[in-house]
């Protein structure tokens, strides 16, 4: 190219304008399509195995259909029907409030206050110890958790009736008691899971920028004050996804512990409306009324989510 | 600094708290003390189960139950590990549980970065409607899909078989494209800016430039994944019917539910270690590092 005369090249520049044309055009395609590409299995993923079973769960529902008959019944509301006559239906859904109401609180306010209590000792040497020790049973499975629980329940030999009964009362068959079962699932839960969200708090408490922290202490503000009126508003981002997504979970989180530990007895009263779902979709095959189940869960848990967007997202400080 | 008063009570706290530092620095740290005290007694409760299930691992069985509670093993014994191996497949449950966390961690990772990229730093036609949809699963709780997926993974023939455990599981990535998209965005756009002057194609600049920026982002969603892969329950529990093909987290409702072998304490824990021994080492290596991932994601939208 150096040694052309400058016309000369000129005229192979022309002679080269469509194909380098071609060339910018094909760039251009490909440089347009390249973020569709980036999302595109992801979205085909999230299609086929998460919004396609919502839809079919809905079509299901009217179904009845036993998962290995060639033929589905069309039966309009009669799966829902028999769900709101179903005593077991009820009991499951009376368990899932329970779980709801006793562990929403427990997953979301425990860490909170224990983040409070790690948090003037952050700089202590022995931080590192206390974190991965409070954190370690997030990361073992939850039947792991049910198995070890099983143990300290043991109506015989368990550590609980041994501290009991050397206490001069008498010993509890936890696990078989229907006043207790289920609270047995309740604490072993909140042994397995406090930890994550524990996490998510500190994280969010090292975020807080040092200087309102440092003014604040300046005004004289108290412990307890220092936390209401300045950490806590900042972290609320944080606060507002934890609960969120704990009332998301915890039913299907105890699902583990209630297969291993209770199998949802005694008569029902360990289990919850997963429980529930799995035993008519997969251990008697009702895939109708299975379906119905899990169209429910659905609807409930996103009144739920909208509650709290509606309600509490309001008074969450995005800083 | 609306009233003067807590202002001057805050003089008058300094001054007093400057007149008597000794007693102050006593007290608060007294108030450490406590606070030490109170973590230490949850850390035992915490650690009081797996240190059990460690224990009794090595014990023989007569020694699992007696009249006191005895933390060590008095003859310490390593038969617990093969007894298992002989009562349950257990080495195919281990190698079930590696391979499926495994794959399951390294497909979410190749679907999740470059959708992460593009919803950090590109800009397209539906881009929000897009990152909309990801995110809405979230709120989906997974088991309003197991019926549907069953049906599909059975059409397929993929019951029995890690597939079927692996490719729905794949769907459950939004948070951690969540996670990924925070950490790209922490990098400065000038770097985009300029390989783009250079002429960079956008899949050049995500894997020459955003790719060896996010390591430390990318390997604390790997061990999420692992995590959350290799302890998962329901969803195996309902694929993975064939005694061969289950996993750890699965072999423990299969030791508990016999009730021949949930009397075999010993060899039921030497299982629960091997499940629970991974995920803790990992976890352990990798814990400053997960917390400063969470911190500059930051967990606001």
């Amino acid at each position: 190219m150096t040694a052309s005369h400058p016309i000369a090249a000129g005229a192979a520049v022309e002679a080269a304008a469509p194909a380098r044309r071609r060339i910018w055009n094909r760039y251009r395609f490909w440089e347009a399509a390249t973020p569709y590409l980036f999302v595109a299995p992801v979205l085909v993923v999230v299609g086929v195995f998460i919004y396609w079973p919502l839809i079919y769960s809905i079509y299901l529902s009217f179904f009845d259909w036993n998962f290995i008959s060639p033929v589905k019944e069309f039966v309009g509301f009669a799966n829902f029907v028999r769900l709101a006559d179903d005593p077991r239906f009820h009991q499951a859904l009376w368990g899932t409030l329970i779980y709801i109401v006793a562990l929403v609180p427990a997953q979301v306010l425990l860490p909170l206050g224990l983040a409070q209590l790690l948090w003037p000792i952050r700089k202590s040497r022995a931080q590192g110890f206390y974190r991965v020790t409070l954190f370690s049973p997030t990361v073992i499975s939850f039947s792991v958790a049910a198995l070890l629980w099983l143990w300290i329940f043991h109506p015989l030999q368990g550590i609980l009736n041994k501290v009991i009964f050397d206490a001069g009362f008498a010993k509890v068959n936890w696990l078989s008691n229907p006043n207790t079962a289920i609270w047995c699932v309740i604490v072993v839960s909140i042994w397995k899971t406090f930890g994550f969200n524990l996490l998510l708090y500190l994280a969010a408490l090292e975020a807080v920028p040092t200087d309102y922290v440092e003014a604040a202490s300046l005004d004289g503000a108290s412990g307890w004050q220092m936390f209401r009126l300045i950490r806590f508003p900042l972290i609320t981002p944080t606060f507002f996804f934890v609960l969120v997504t704990t009332v998301i979970s915890v039913n299907d989180e105890v699902f583990g512990a209630i297969n291993v530990m209770t199998d949802g007895g005694p008569f029902d009263r360990s289990s919850n409306i997963v429980y529930y779902l799995y035993e008519q979709g997969f251990r008697v095959f009702q895939i109708g009324s299975a379906s119905a189940v899990s169209l429910l869960i659905f609807i409930g848990t996103a009144i739920l989510t909208w509650v709290q967007f509606r309600y509490v997202e309001r008074r969450v400080h995005y800083g | 600094m609306s009233n003067d008063g807590s202002t001057m009570a805050s003089l008058a706290r300094s001054a007093a708290s400057r007149e008597l530092p000794g007693a102050a620095r006593l007290s608060r740290r007294l108030g450490r003390g406590a606070i030490h005290l109170v973590v230490i007694l949850l850390c035992a409760i915490t650690l009081f189960p797996m240190l059990w299930m460690l224990s009794t691992s090595f014990k023989i069985p007569t020694e699992v139950f007696t009249r006191d509670i005895q933390i060590l093993p008095r003859t310490p014994t390593l038969s617990n590990f093969p007894d298992a191996f002989q009562y349950f497949p257990v080495a195919n449950w281990f190698w079930n549980s590696l391979f499926i966390a495994v794959v399951t961690t390294a497909g979410k990772l190749v679907i999740s970065i470059p959708a992460a990229f593009a919803f950090a730093r590109l800009r397209f036609r539906g881009d929000n409607f897009c990152f909309a949809v990801i995110l809405g699963t979230m709120i989906v709780p997974a088991v309003v899909t197991y019926v549907p997926n069953y049906i599909l993974v059975s059409r397929l023939d993929w019951i029995n078989t890690s597939s079927g455990v692996i490719v729905p599981s794949l769907a459950s990535c939004a948070f951690y494209i969540f996670l990924l998209r925070q950490y790209i965005r922490t990098m400065p756009q000038e770097i985009f800016d300029a390989a783009k002057i250079d002429g960079a194609k956008t899949w050049e600049i995500l894997w020459h430039i955003v790719l060896p920026n996010i390591r430390p982002g990318v390997a604390v969603v790997a061990i999420l994944s692992f995590l959350h892969s290799w302890n998962q329950y329901t969803w195996p529990l309902l694929v993975l019917d064939d005694m061969k093909s289950k996993t750890l987290a699965l072999g423990m409702q299969v030791f508990a539910s016999n009730s021949e072998s949930a009397q075999l304490w010993g060899p039921m824990m030497a299982t629960a270690v091997l499940a629970t021994v991974p995920p803790l080492v990992l976890y352990a290596f990798a814990q400053k590092q997960i917390i400063s991932t969470f911190v500059t994601s930051g967990m606001k939208g």
